[in-house]
């Protein structure tokens, strides 16, 4: 790897550490001066609100499945179905990921 | 692994060690795939291990090796990578309130993925203050040394395992959608959160089925938010908490 491209990879690093840090100390900022005024929301609402929104959205992208065709699609279906009757019942979170990947598997083994 | 919180310092490391197991079957296929088009892309495997290790970012080094490979501009390359993990912005200030006062926060932000905020979301509200720490350093540590090791496999013999493990990398990244689904199930607390994330989960699918995965997350992210402030459904009979409810 060239001199150019290390440096690449490095402004990549620094930028994406700072992508993810720099909110954190506005916030923490935020936040102390929320303690010293009560008048002033810690959390603006927008930003709570893509806290859960963001991970519905993780979450709509994973479920594409490495190689979709019908099986996969099937195997996508009885797995949520799995995951989510496994968490009504145990409210864990191992065993309605392992219940999951499980149902997931056997269809894809058996169907595909 | 139950939701109920741990009782030692030591004990929430490996509360978060534990937790965090169900992303490795979403983590390491993918950067066995990863290791190996790096590669295949004129990258050394140490070279493949640096990118992994320092930028750790799935999707957008899959773009910067790509970018890098086809003879873009580094300026370039450098751009679109930041611009790929920019929807990382609004992860930290969500889990801001439940940071302790530990100055090694700031780093460990380095491994807040969207797997690992969606994880920390869930359960820093959870645990006492004095085992986030903790518990926030042990997944996240498993889930950064997992990525690591599997660009270094599939780098080193990511052919050979890819063909003869076919089915398994197919099957095991189902983790990933199925913790997500745990960990996104306990928000639908209202029918106005419901067709929110309904419609996050949906308008994200779609958009991958298009080809559009980078742009997926904070579109859906956005169609959510807007159906969430333009649907006013609830004349609920109690006051819509925005951060959805805690399921302890």
């Amino acid at each position: 790897m060239s001199n150019a491209l290390w440096v690449a990879v490095l402004a990549s690093a620094v930028g994406t550490l700072l992508i993810r840090v720099l909110p954190l100390f506005w916030m923490q900022r935020r936040l102390e001066r929320q303690a010293s005024d009560d008048g002033l929301e810690a959390m603006p609402q927008w930003l709570s609100l893509l806290g859960p929104l963001m991970i519905a959205a993780v979450f709509g992208v994973s479920l594409m499945p490495v190689t979709p065709d019908a099986v996969s699609w099937l195997a996508t279906l009885i797995g949520v179905s799995a995951t989510l009757a496994v968490w009504w019942l145990k409210r864990t979170l191992g065993w309605p990921v392992a219940a999951g990947v499980a149902a997931y598997g056997l269809v894809m083994m058996f169907f595909g | 692994m139950s939701l109920q919180a741990a009782s030692s310092p030591t004990r929430a490391w490996l509360t978060g060690i534990s937790e965090a197991v169900p992303l490795l079957g979403g983590y390491v296929p993918v950067a066995i795939s990863f290791g190996l088009i790096a590669t295949q892309a004129g990258f050394s495997a140490w070279e493949a291990v640096a990118i992994s290790t320092l930028i750790y970012a799935g999707a957008s080094q899959f773009l910067f090796v790509g970018m890098v490979a086809a003879g873009a501009p580094l300026w370039l390359v450098v751009a679109m990578t930041l611009l790929i993990n920019l929807r990382h912005v609004v992860y930290a200030p969500n889990l801001a309130p439940w940071l302790t006062s530990s100055r090694l926060w700031p780093w460990l932000m380095h491994g807040l993925t969207d797997q690992i905020f969606a994880m920390a979301h869930a359960r820093l509200p959870q645990l006492p203050a004095s085992q986030r720490l903790g518990w926030f350093t042990g997944a996240a540590l498993l889930a950064w040394l997992s990525w690591i090791g599997g660009t270094a496999l599939g780098a080193v013999a990511g052919g050979e395992l890819i063909a003869r493990w076919a089915l398994m990398g197919e099957i095991l990244p189902f983790a990933l959608p199925a913790l997500f689904l745990v960990l996104i199930a306990p928000r639908f607390t209202s029918r106005r959160w419901s067709l929110a994330l309904g419609l996050t989960i949906l308008s994200a699918l779609l958009l991958t089925i298009l080809g559009l995965t980078n742009l997926a997350i904070p579109l859906a992210a956005a169609c959510g938010a807007l159906c969430f402030q333009v649907v006013k459904l609830g004349h609920t009979p109690r006051r819509e908490n925005s951060q959805g409810e805690r399921h302890e």
